[in-house]
């Protein structure tokens, strides 16, 4: 077992206690706008001490990457730690951007961060065990796979951020906080844009993948549990996007959808490269 | 015409077909060998059917270029795909340091029916290889140096290994972790011609302690064992490079009960000749690729997605994003509009 408190540690240590500080004062922010009248002014002060401490973090984050990588001599792309830390630091940017132009997106921090939260115990659970660089990792095509995937699990979570909204605005106790919050049917639409923004990205991803496979393994495509997992999350977004544009679909169901996608995509990323046999495994 | 192809385009059809490929899809999880092709094929000409019938008929796709441009390379993909399948091949090659390529010496050889490449065409020769561990024997980057064609009538040198595959009309050939050490041995039969050749021994280092082989000279009785005695300077613990040019072997000759060390140029008196071994020689194990639409299957998917966001920026620079404090208002102004409400702006996309 190595040393916990390596290079990178601290970083990250204080990284997350950026996001927590996030999160903390995003709650404690939205839960002010509460007993309010209908159309009274709500103070929204909160807000840039929220996309501060976001991007503070974030910063922290590359500085904890780039610390591990000068440790073990390449980037963060094979173990479970590595792929974490490098997860929180691709969602908390792609968040603090969103959270920065879109103010409508804003009070879904109280979902967003709770869930990014989960990542966060999760790698303080796991020892920054050095990984072994796999030879056919030495491809320019990793990057924009790699690259494509943040984009489309970051554009699944903030998605899946504002249909929590929708979803916690249907307990009665919950809906003064977000009265300052456009009705449902908004909230779904700029939902589903992200939504939609995550089928580009996510078929970029399984595109640069492809290519990289056939240049890593002689393959573009072996049905191998990722590639197959993979398929079926790009298959799901397209599926509901088709029935959203066909069917009237209640907005809840739409938004339990939303967070079924983000779900399956969270079980593709961080379940199956670890329990697999798969070549994306790096075992080659 | 026109009514069959709206109800084979029915969304409730894409729909379904989704599933069931999805299903397909959840069958083959990781198991795509035992999974009948079927299971994927079936639904995928399904939903080929059903795009292609939506491309003509739905106006909401046919009139929209970019949503257009997306449907057309998603059955382009389709086709492409099936396509590729039909003119595949794939198989495996040995090749000693020094041998040139020879389609006769492919193994484990699966083609698609219409395969109809120019193997014949392929030259290149094999040359010596390296191939990097790190400490505990963990594979790092291989080397492959070969001679390849120059279009001149001379040879150019190339190293390929791991991700950079050596491409010949059309034909991959990646390394493989299948690679070893071969004995290069000279038979002089008695009254006949000498004849040189290769006794492969398993991989290395993954069968580091079972490097042996055997052969029966023609005309021979009793078989010949081969064991390979390595100084290869592998370490375990540390980092070593594979370099079959910085390694020694010493050849174990066994038959009828007599056991011969042979270094390079050494002989051995059998029953029906003499043995020379030569010396020591490396093979590298190549997986042999061929799909003549891989490039048109990127472009095509690309095309696609390009064509996907021209839609979506499109929708988006008409919609803008809404805001939080006009949320209330807008909806009554869209409601005040006949019902072309926001909600309607999330569906037409």
């Amino acid at each position: 077992m190595e040393d916990k408190m390596v290079a990178e540690m601290p970083w990250l240590y204080t990284a997350l206690t950026a996001y927590a500080l996030a999160t903390f004062v995003a709650i404690m922010g939205v839960a002010r706008t509460r007993g309010g009248a209908a159309g009274a002014a709500v103070s929204r002060s909160y807000e840039p001490l929220v996309l501060g401490l976001i991007t503070a973090g974030v910063v922290l984050f590359v500085i904890s990457l780039a610390e591990r990588w000068i440790r073990i001599g390449h980037g963060p792309f094979v173990n479970l730690f590595e792929l974490l830390v490098s997860q929180l630091f691709s969602l908390g940017l792609v968040y603090a951007v969103a959270y920065w132009r879109l103010p409508v997106i804003r009070p879904s921090a109280i979902v967003v961060m709770p869930m990014m939260w989960v990542l966060g115990l999760w790698v303080l659970t796991l020892e920054p065990v050095a990984s072994v660089y796999p030879p056919t990792y030495h491809n320019k095509w990793l990057w924009a796979h790699v690259g494509f995937g943040k984009f489309f699990l970051a554009f699944c979570l903030i998605g899946s951020g504002i249909a929590g909204i929708i979803l916690l605005r249907k307990l009665p106790r919950l809906v003064p906080l977000f009265r300052t919050l456009p009705p449902d049917e908004v909230l779904d639409h700029v939902a589903w844009r992200f939504m939609l923004l995550a089928l580009i990205f996510d078929s970029l991803m399984l595109i640069a993948g492809a290519v990289w496979a056939q240049d890593a393994w002689g393959r573009y495509w072996a049905w191998d549990a990722l590639e197959t997992s993979s398929f079926l999350n790009w298959l799901m977004l397209g599926a509901a996007i088709h029935a959203r544009l066909t069917y009237r679909i209640p907005v809840h169901v739409g938004a339990i959808a939303i967070i079924a996608i983000f779900v399956f995509a969270f079980f593709t990323y961080f379940g199956t490269p670890f329990y697999s046999e798969a070549a994306h495994k790096g075992v080659i | 015409m026109i009514a069959v192809l709206k109800r084979l385009a029915s969304i409730r059809l894409t729909l379904l077909w989704m599933a069931l490929l999805g299903i397909g899809a959840a069958l083959s999880y990781d198991n795509p060998v035992d999974t009948p092709v079927w299971v994927l094929v079936v639904p995928l000409a399904l939903l080929g059917v059903n795009l292609l019938a939506a491309i003509i008929t739905n106006t909401r796709i046919n009139r929209r270029g970019g949503l257009l441009i997306f449907h057309v390379a998603l059955l382009g993909i389709v086709v492409l795909a099936a396509f590729g399948r039909l003119t595949h091949m794939e198989a495996h090659i040995e090749l000693v340091d020094g041998m040139g390529f020879m389609p006769e010496r492919l193994i484990n050889v699966r083609q698609g029916p219409l395969h109809s490449g120019r193997l014949d065409q392929v030259h290149f020769i094999q040359g010596p290889y390296t191939v990097e561990y790190r400490p505990g024997m963990v594979r790092g980057l291989t080397h492959s140096h070969v001679l390849i064609p120059d279009g001149a009538g001379g040879w150019e040198r190339k190293v390929v290994g791991d991700d950079r595959p050596l491409i010949l009309e059309g034909y991959r050939f990646y390394t493989t972790f299948n690679k070893g050490f071969a004995a290069v041995l000279t038979w002089m039969p008695d009254g006949g011609q000498p004849e040189t050749g290769t006794i492969h021994m398993p991989s290395y280092p993954l069968f580091e302690f079972r490097q042996a082989n055997r052969w029966t000279p023609a005309g021979a009785s009793e078989e010949i064992k081969f064991w390979l005695q390595l100084e290869t300077g592998i370490d375990p613990e540390g980092a070593w490079v594979l370099d079959a040019r910085k390694s020694r072997g010493t050849l174990v000759v066994r038959t009828g009960g007599r056991r011969v060390e042979l270094q390079p140029g050494g002989t051995v008196r059998l029953e029906h000749g003499v043995l020379r071994y030569d010396g020591l020689s490396s093979w590298m194990g190549y997986k042999l690729y061929y799909d003549p639409t891989l490039q048109w299957l990127f472009i095509t998917s690309m095309l696609g997605v390009l064509g996907l966001g021209i839609h979506f920026w499109k929708k988006f620079a008409n919609h803008p994003w809404p805001q939080p404090d006009d949320g209330g208002k807008r909806s009554e102004r869209d409601a005040s509009r006949g019902g072309k409400a926001i909600i309607e702006e999330g569906r037409v996309i």
